[in-house]
């Protein structure tokens, strides 16, 4: 149960550091915890049923992570075709 | 450059033992011969001296003619069909398969690097043919090695069975590396056998639906090779290459000139909305892959900003 405490714990650290969030490289590290913090999650509960408010936590932290990669500057592009 | 002479140095002391386990039995076995054909010629003791003593000429003889025999005859390793394949999209590292890592301990160093570097090259560019010659040299990192001697490592692959080259005009060369097919690796482009042309012809058009969904280089090459029958003629593939290129710089000058045209705040709106759309389509592993959020996100302008396809802008440039 502890356990289970803990991951709800950093999906919260994750939510407040996307609020301050300022730069492209900030928001790759959060979502690459996010992707980590999924993944023990899943593995934590393994073949259970992930609980609701675990996979609301999570769906709230994505869509807050795809709002802010969203509001963050357009990303530069001139590299990508040369 | 470590790993590869670290392999080309095991490659070395395995061909070494190889040599010397060949050159011990072969004198054995050359002893033994000579000893039966004493015992049956009712030797004498003269006789039999003598052919102690012509023993150590004729092994001298074996030593010396071995190498002259390697240097002069080079046998295929396989009997390869040569095919011309576009590597797919999403392969991030550089793979040697296995049946390739067999044949190419075989190799002598220089060859054996040439075709690790090939091999590279071709991943790089995303296909496993393209011209020969000091471009091809250069690009493959040999400007210290002499011409001549990188000429003599190519045409050596090509009697090992690993590369195709081909004389498409009198200054011009042409070459295909032998990569075993693999469907979720590769796409086939042309096969080169001048029997399979009919087929090839037919098949063109249901590869190039294929290729669609895969690169849009690859589409552009397959339809200029339905107008070049010549097997191994890769004019129509680097034509493409200089085509795409110049087909994505126009697809970011036209990115700029929406960017212009619509506004920041607005631009800023349709990336979010890409950014949604994308993370909705694809999943939200792609967001966070930068190479291919970079991707999906100029498809999704080319849509959102109604720029020409690569087909459309090829037709409007030709």
């Amino acid at each position: 149960m502890v356990d289970a405490r803990i991951l709800l714990k950093t999906l919260t650290d994750i939510e407040v550091k996307i609020m301050l969030c300022k730069s492209a490289f900030e928001w790759e590290l959060l979502a690459k915890k996010y992707s980590d913090i999924e993944e023990k999650i899943s593995a934590f509960f393994k073949k259970d049923k992930i609980p609701q408010n675990f996979e609301l936590a999570l769906n709230n932290v994505r869509v807050l992570l795809v709002q802010k990669k969203g509001e963050l500057p357009p990303i530069d592009l001139s590299d990508f075709f040369k | 450059m470590g790993l590869i002479r670290g392999i080309a140095d095991a490659v070395i002391e395995k061909a070494k033992h190889e040599v010397k386990d060949y050159l011990i039995k072969f004198m054995e076995e050359e002893k033994e011969k000579e000893k039966n054909q004493a015992g049956q010629e009712a030797e004498t003791p003269i006789k039999k001296s003598a052919d102690k003593l012509d023993a150590s000429p004729t092994e001298q003889e074996v030593d010396e003619h071995i190498p002259n025999n390697e240097e002069d005859e080079i046998l295929p390793l396989i009997e390869p069909q040569f095919i011309k394949l576009t590597y797919k999209t999403g392969q991030t590292g550089f793979q040697v398969p296995s049946e390739l890592i067999d044949l190419t301990m075989m190799l002598p160093v220089v060859e054996f690097s040439c075709y690790i570097k090939l091999l590279m090259f071709c991943h790089e560019q995303r296909k496993n043919f393209g011209y020969l010659g000091n471009t091809l040299k250069k690009k493959l990192g040999f400007d210290d090695l002499d011409s001549s001697d990188f000429e003599t490592a190519m045409e050596n692959l090509e009697k090992y069975g690993l590369l195709s080259i081909d004389q498409v005009s009198e200054n011009q060369r042409t070459f295909i590396v032998y990569l075993p097919f693999d469907e979720e690796l590769y796409s086939k482009v042309e096969s080169t056998g001048k029997t399979k042309k009919n087929s090839s012809k037919n098949n063109r058009k249901k590869e190039s639906k294929d290729f669609k969904s895969e690169n849009k280089e690859t589409e552009h090459h397959d339809a200029k090779n339905s107008d070049d029958d010549l097997p191994g003629k890769m004019m129509s593939g680097m034509e493409n290459e200089d085509l795409y290129k110049s087909y994505r710089t126009f697809v970011s000058l036209e990115i700029d000139k929406a960017k212009m045209r619509v506004g920041r705040s607005n631009f800023d709106k349709i990336y979010m909305e890409a950014v949604k759309y994308i993370d909705k389509k694809y999943g939200f592993k792609v967001l966070s892959d930068s190479e291919k959020f970079k991707e999906y996100l100029t498809n999704y302008y080319i849509s959102a900003f109604d720029i020409l396809t690569f087909e459309q802008w090829k037709k409007n440039k030709l």
